[in-house]
């Protein structure tokens, strides 16, 4: 086994991880739309005419992000977008903690306003910052088994 | 996007004629059309997304208030931000602390409402409700709290209160979507028999605004109000008081101690 071939492996594991991080969460996020509109305000950061567009989308964004990244295709600037999002994300949960807000991240549904004492601001954050190393890794090394990019590239 | 000049660039420099470039599509063109395919269908879903969770959280559009009638023969008078519904002989007084947007609010209403509405036929029980708006940015557009808080002193100076306050509970808009707007709730109150013009003209200039704000900002800060929610004091929706001092609603018992 070769050590390109090893890394090729990595990446798939951590491509197909990712795609599962995103189809999971956007599921959970678009199945229940009012929970992830009081999730998006919690963080009281976005003026309210943009609360709602933003909690409408952003499902939707980690949907396509996850189907894409299943499929494998385009994986670099799908990887990339998703590092965006993920940094936004934990800007979002940093901003949160610095200023004392209570609340829940919402990342895997639920959301809002937690009691004191209930938030989990450090883990939220550690979880966040590992699919973002995730996200780079596929950034700088797109190349997985299993992509339609390595199928549409090697047959053109 | 220096990547995608350089390999326009890098294209340019392999591809002497247009016809050789139709022929030979290099690898290099083909990651351009993936990234275009990927850039496509995240615009798409995005943009699709937000179409059909909107329609899903307009579910209150197009639509009526259903109404419920109270047939509860009480005196209803507003005080200020409050309405007293019931003799002023009855044995006791029940001050509630409700938003027409809380769950919990609308769970109450459901278990203690014709208990309640039994006592004040009786002539035992007065109960003040105050209509605050605790949860007014929790609607998408923000606002219906107030809105509704506002129409249902209205309704009580038309002396309909009872059915109006009824009839929002047990049709409530979701947390989190769109809330009824001024005309549904002045729809809403000509359906329970409302019919004068300074109801609708109260609804929609939004005359008792202050009024029930400023009800919530004097419960809130109201030290005696406060409870405990999962360890955090403070003042939530629905509290139950009387004297100034909140009643424990995890007895069973509590309405039936209250006129003992």
């Amino acid at each position: 086994m070769t050590k390109a071939s090893v890394l090729d492996g990595i990446g798939t594991l951590l491509r197909l991880g990712l795609a599962a991080v995103w189809l999971v969460s956007g599921w959970i996020k678009v199945s229940d739309p009012n929970q992830t509109y009081i999730a998006v305000q919690a963080y009281d950061v976005l003026p309210s005419s943009l609360v709602g567009p933003v909690a409408a989308g952003l499902p939707f964004l980690e949907l396509a992000l996850g189907v894409l990244l299943l499929l494998g295709l385009g994986t670099r600037l799908v990887a990339v977008l998703s590092g965006l999002v993920l940094l936004a994300f934990i800007a979002g949960v940093a901003q949160s903690w610095a200023r004392g807000l209570s609340i829940d991240c919402g990342c895997f549904g639920g959301g809002g306003p937690v009691a004191e004492g209930q938030t989990e601001y450090p883990l939220e954050l550690a979880r966040d910052i590992g699919f973002l190393a995730m996200a780079v890794w596929l950034a700088v090394r797109p190349r997985t088994w299993l992509s339609v990019d390595g199928r549409v590239v090697k047959a053109s | 996007m220096g990547g995608a000049q350089r390999s326009a660039r890098k294209r340019k420099q392999a591809t002497p004629s247009p016809v050789a470039a139709a022929r030979a599509v290099g690898p290099d063109r083909s990651k351009i059309i993936l990234g275009v395919v990927a850039v496509v269908l995240i615009a798409g879903a995005v943009i699709g997304g937000v179409i059909y969770t909107n329609n899903q959280k307009n579910a209150t559009q197009d639509k009526s208030v259903r109404v419920a009638t109270v047939a509860v023969d009480a005196p209803v008078k507003r005080d200020g931000g409050v309405v007293e519904v019931g003799k002023d002989s009855a044995k006791a007084t029940l001050d509630v602390y409700e938003d027409f947007l809380c769950p919990i609010c609308a769970d109450f209403e459901r278990a203690n409402s014709s208990a309640i509405e039994g006592k004040i036929a009786d002539g035992d029980l007065k109960v003040r409700f105050h209509l605050v708006n605790l949860l007014n940015n929790r609607s998408d557009p923000e606002g219906y709290s107030t809105d509704s808080a506002n129409a249902a002193l209205l309704a009580a100076d038309e002396g309909k209160f009872l059915s109006f306050h009824k009839s929002l509970f047990e049709d409530q808009p979701a947390e989190g979507a769109r809330g009824w707007t001024k005309d549904q709730l002045i729809e809403l109150g000509k359906s329970v028999g409302i019919t004068s013009q300074a109801f609708a003209d109260g609804v929609r200039s939004g005359k008792y605004d202050s009024l029930v704000s400023a009800e919530y900002q004097k419960a809130r800060s109201d030290e005696a109000l406060q409870q405990d929610f999962n360890g955090r004091k403070g003042f939530g929706t629905p509290t139950l008081a009387t004297g100034g001092k909140p009643i424990d609603t995890t007895n069973p018992n509590w309405l039936d101690d209250l006129t003992k």
